[in-house]
């Protein structure tokens, strides 16, 4: 008698060409369950190239548009990156950039600072705030070891909740039904570059990847946080300043949230809304994870992800496909990525073994 | 006790991990009815052959024989079918369930208990017979320790055991607790069944157990000895090692280098009054004061587990002393960071180099640069990446790192060329004062020779070196001067050329 037995392997050590095969195997697998599943939702086969790719990618509106849905996603993508290089968990995203939103709206609602300095004033203080929103759960992390999930995520739901407080309240247009801020004057909106709605807050994107780029991969800070996110106790052990170099990086990582939603407000939407935030958390996470928590990498995958809301925008107007599809598609292409993982540092077989003589050592 | 045949022989075992060879032709003998001490330091290889005795691990080579016939294990439930069963020092209950539905959860071949009635009757009997006292319906998470260790064994036994493995049973026990369950040991074993006794505790090996086999670096030294012809001393000294010499292949001397105690000159570093708690809140240093002087090898011995940990944590700086002062080169550490301690010029080789010392996910470049990117060698504000992989690439080549380039994973080496990265880091010329926790623990002979020479040229330059270790035998070949380090405390000191008997006294608590 014989029987079969599965066995589980952990590869001593998975070669570059391996790992960059599964992950392209993993995206392209989590991009076609992506195709079946909007398939399923009543998007028309015929069009769907037309739609996803050339729609979004290769029409000058299209492409303006997707640049534009881009821009707060490199910032969350560059905030979870930062953030997860230590794996820290900052699941509030969300909050914080809810909060750089309100940071920069104050600014120009109550004409703080002078005129020729006001944009820079909004951008900075949208940065503050969304610095100052992730303070809480870093302090309580580093003083009293309560876990950052919880209360970065809580905190999330706080922001919104301050955000409608506002909304309804304080700062509603008084000209508007919708609880919405009232406009921006023209000198606290970002300049538009005449293609679609894309605003010169792009360039603070692409400025702030390269400097990000630079920070992890050619600085002395960017050696500590590999050391510190992979082993505390050897970067504690070895005089590393730990504390500090969290404290800096977690920072970052609010401010970058926090910078995401004054681009928002300032560049597109020109004044306060509750709705920009939604889903951030988890975009900024996924493109973290896809990116391979390399800055650089944030870019393109950032880039991609908004031409695939843009494309969702698209589908919901023509065939009343619901936004929910497009995180749906999101969340697939992760959980392949992250299940191919498995695949490469594991190695699986099935071994035939005789069940008569289990014991026997293989001599 | 041995009269008639063996009821369980395990005969020429070896066994391999990859490379390294932790058993080699072990032999071990238990007959009915006796308690059978099994003896030896950490990573002499008891835990391994009780592991392949229940079917966790399979033997490379060699017999297992139960009343005569061929023994096959293949996996655990095979031993329980054989009424072999292990009492592990982590119990294997679940909290949440009564202890019956513990029996029953565990009862998967044994269809006479299958139900709950059956199998509460099996616990209340098999209690009574050794003299416990249990209550089957009570959940297992609102028990003490003690009594999760009882109910623990009754569940084995109820599972049919005749042959039992009790791994430290009482490590985990007050006194009282544990001369009960001494007693009840004895009781099962008059009771027709056979025990097996794995325990650092010699008084409880000459108290309790009719025979003794010890292990040492995976070989059997004294196989099924009578307790009664030895004396606590004796066993000590089989299992530490009587001799001190042992040369390497390759003709790395092990052996004793000429005392270097120094009379003079100042100590590097002076511990005095030292007190510190274990993270559970118990006492782990009492009044410890030690000096090192420049130059010198003070060896501190002990058991696992007495304080060493905490006090290698304590000097690197990170964990903090309740009271006490340290001084390193005569400046006041205990307020610093590591940073200003390493500035002091400590040096450190923590027992557990890939948890605190390495980075297993990062090149050998960047664990060979860790200290000097810290102390801003490689540039403040932007790393000179090309300079740190030239300077691995010289420092591999110096030290002879077998299988390392620069961009290789740390922890695709073996554990003796990561040691020798690491030492090659620490010891650089900032070095003053270099303390290693069990700088050889796990690797071979040849790479243990090796960290020995370097220890012993690290204090040749005039390192002050604090080596803690709980291999004898290491203490002896480097050390000038010896203490004892037990239950926190600092037993008392020896001097360089002390035996192993002499060791083993203090470690013991014989003064």
């Amino acid at each position: 008698m014989s029987s079969f037995r599965l066995t589980l392997e952990r590869r001593q050590q998975v070669s570059t060409l391996r790992s960059t095969t599964t992950y392209i195997l993993g995206l392209l697998l989590g991009l076609g369950f992506g195709l079946l599943v909007l398939l399923s939702a009543g998007a028309p086969a015929a069009t769907l190239l037309d739609d996803l790719v050339i729609q979004v990618f290769f029409s000058a509106m299209g492409l303006a548009q997707t640049l534009t849905l881009a821009v707060p996603l490199i910032l969350v993508g560059l905030a979870a990156t930062s953030a997860m290089r230590l794996r820290f968990w900052n699941v509030g995203i969300e909050g914080q950039l809810w909060l750089g939103a309100i940071g920069a709206t104050l600014v120009a609602l109550s004409d703080f600072g002078s005129e020729s300095l006001r944009l820079p004033t909004m951008l900075l203080a949208s940065a503050i705030a969304g610095a100052a929103w992730i303070a809480v759960p870093l302090i309580l992390k580093l003083r009293a070891g309560v876990n950052e999930l919880v209360v970065t995520l809580l905190l999330s739901n706080v922001a919104y909740l301050l955000l409608q407080h506002l909304l309804f309240g304080a700062w509603k247009d008084p000209v508007n039904s919708f609880p919405v801020s009232p406009r921006f004057d023209e000198n606290e909106q970002l300049a538009s570059l005449g293609f679609g709605n894309l605003h010169s807050g792009i360039y603070v994107a692409l400025g702030i990847t390269l400097l990000m780029t630079i920070l992890v991969q050619k600085s002395r800070t960017g050696f500590y946080v590999d050391v510190i996110g992979r082993n505390r106790t050897t970067a504690l052990a070895t005089g590393i300043p730990v504390t500090a170099t969290i404290t800096l990086m977690i920072l970052l990582s609010g401010a970058l949230a926090g910078l995401a939603g004054g681009l928002i407000v300032i560049g597109v939407e020109h004044r306060l809304t509750q709705t920009i935030g939604i889903n951030t958390t988890f975009s900024g996470i996924v493109i973290a994870f896809i990116a391979r928590f390399n800055p650089l990498a944030v870019l393109p995958t950032a880039i991609v992800l908004a031409g695939i809301y843009n494309a969702g925008g698209t589908l919901k107007v023509f065939y009343g496909i619901p936004d929910a599809i497009v995180v749906l598609i999101q969340g697939m292409v992760l959980l392949t990525l992250l299940m191919v993982q498995f695949f490469s540092s594991y190695r699986v077989s099935l071994l035939r073994q005789s069940a008569q003589q289990p014991g026997q050592p293989s001599t | 006790m041995s009269q008639g045949s063996p009821l369980l022989t395990l005969s020429a075992i070896d066994k391999s991990f990859d490379i390294h060879r932790v058993l080699n032709s072990v032999s071990f003998e238990l007959a009915r009815g006796e308690v059978h001490a099994l003896l030896g330091e950490n990573g002499a290889g008891k835990s391994t052959l009780m592991n392949i005795l229940i079917g966790v691990y399979s033997a490379d080579a060699g017999k297992l024989e139960l009343e005569g016939k061929p023994l096959k294990i293949g996996k655990p439930s095979d031993s329980a079918r054989q009424g072999i069963g292990m009492v592990h020092q982590h119990f294997r209950l679940v909290d949440r369930l009564t202890l019956t539905e513990n029996l029953l959860l565990a009862a998967d071949d044994h269809p006479q208990l299958k139900s709950r009635a059956a199998a509460r009757e099996a616990l209340l009997n098999t209690a009574k017979e050794i003299g416990f006292t249990l209550n089957p319906d009570c959940q297992v998470g609102e028990l003490s320790v003690a009594e999760k260790q009882r109910a623990e064994i009754c569940k084995v036994l109820a599972l049919g055991a005749r042959i039992l493995i009790l791994d430290e049973p009482t490590a985990v026990l007050t006194d009282s607790e544990a001369s009960s369950m001494l007693a009840a040991i004895r009781r099962m074993a008059e009771s027709g069944r056979s025990i097996i006794l794995i325990t650092h505790k010699l008084r409880e090996v000459v108290g309790f157990s009719h025979r003794v086999t010890i292990m040492r670096r995976g070989e059997t030294v004294a196989a099924g000895l009578d307790t009664s012809d030895l004396s606590i001393e004796k066993i000590s000294s089989l299992m530490m090692g009587s001799s001190s010499t042992s040369l390497s292949p390759d003709g790395i001397d092990s052996k004793k280098a000429p005392s270097n105690v120094q009379e003079h000159g100042p100590d590097l570093l002076a511990i005095s009054h030292l007190n510190a708690r274990r993270d559970d809140g118990a006492p782990a240093l009492t009044d410890v004061s030690l000096r090192v002087r420049a130059g010198e090898i003070l060896g501190l011995a002990g058991v696992g587990g007495n304080g060493q940990h905490e006090l290698t944590e304590l000097l690197s700086g990170i964990r903090s002393a309740s009271s006490g002062s340290v001084m390193i080169d005569g400046a006041d550490a205990l307020g610093l960071s590591p940073r200003q301690r390493r500035k002091l010029g400590l040096r450190v080789i923590p027992a557990d180099r890939m948890a605190s010392a390495l980075v297993s996910d990062l090149s050998i470049a960047a664990n060979l640069s860790l200290t000097s990117v810290v102390s801003g060698r490689f540039g403040r504000l932007w790393l000179n990446r090309r300079r740190m992989q030239r300077e691995a690439q010289a420092s591999i080549e110096q030290h002879e790192i077998a299988g390392a380039r620069p961009s290789g994973r740390m922890g695709l080496l073996s554990g003796g060329n990561a040691q020798k990265v690491l030492l090659a880091r620490e010891i650089d010329s900032g070095m003053k004062l270099l303390l290693a926790h069990s700088p050889t623990r796990g690797l071979d002979i040849r790479a243990s020779a090796l960290v020995h020479q370097r220890l012993r040229e690290a204090a040749a330059k005039g390192a002050a070196c604090l080596l803690v270790s709980e291999d004898v035998e290491e203490i002896m070949a480097l050390s000038d001067r010896i203490c004892v380090i037990s239950a926190g405390k600092i037993m008392g000191e020896l001097p360089g050329d002390a035996s192993a008997a002499d060791i083993g006294r203090l470690i013991l608590g014989h003064e």
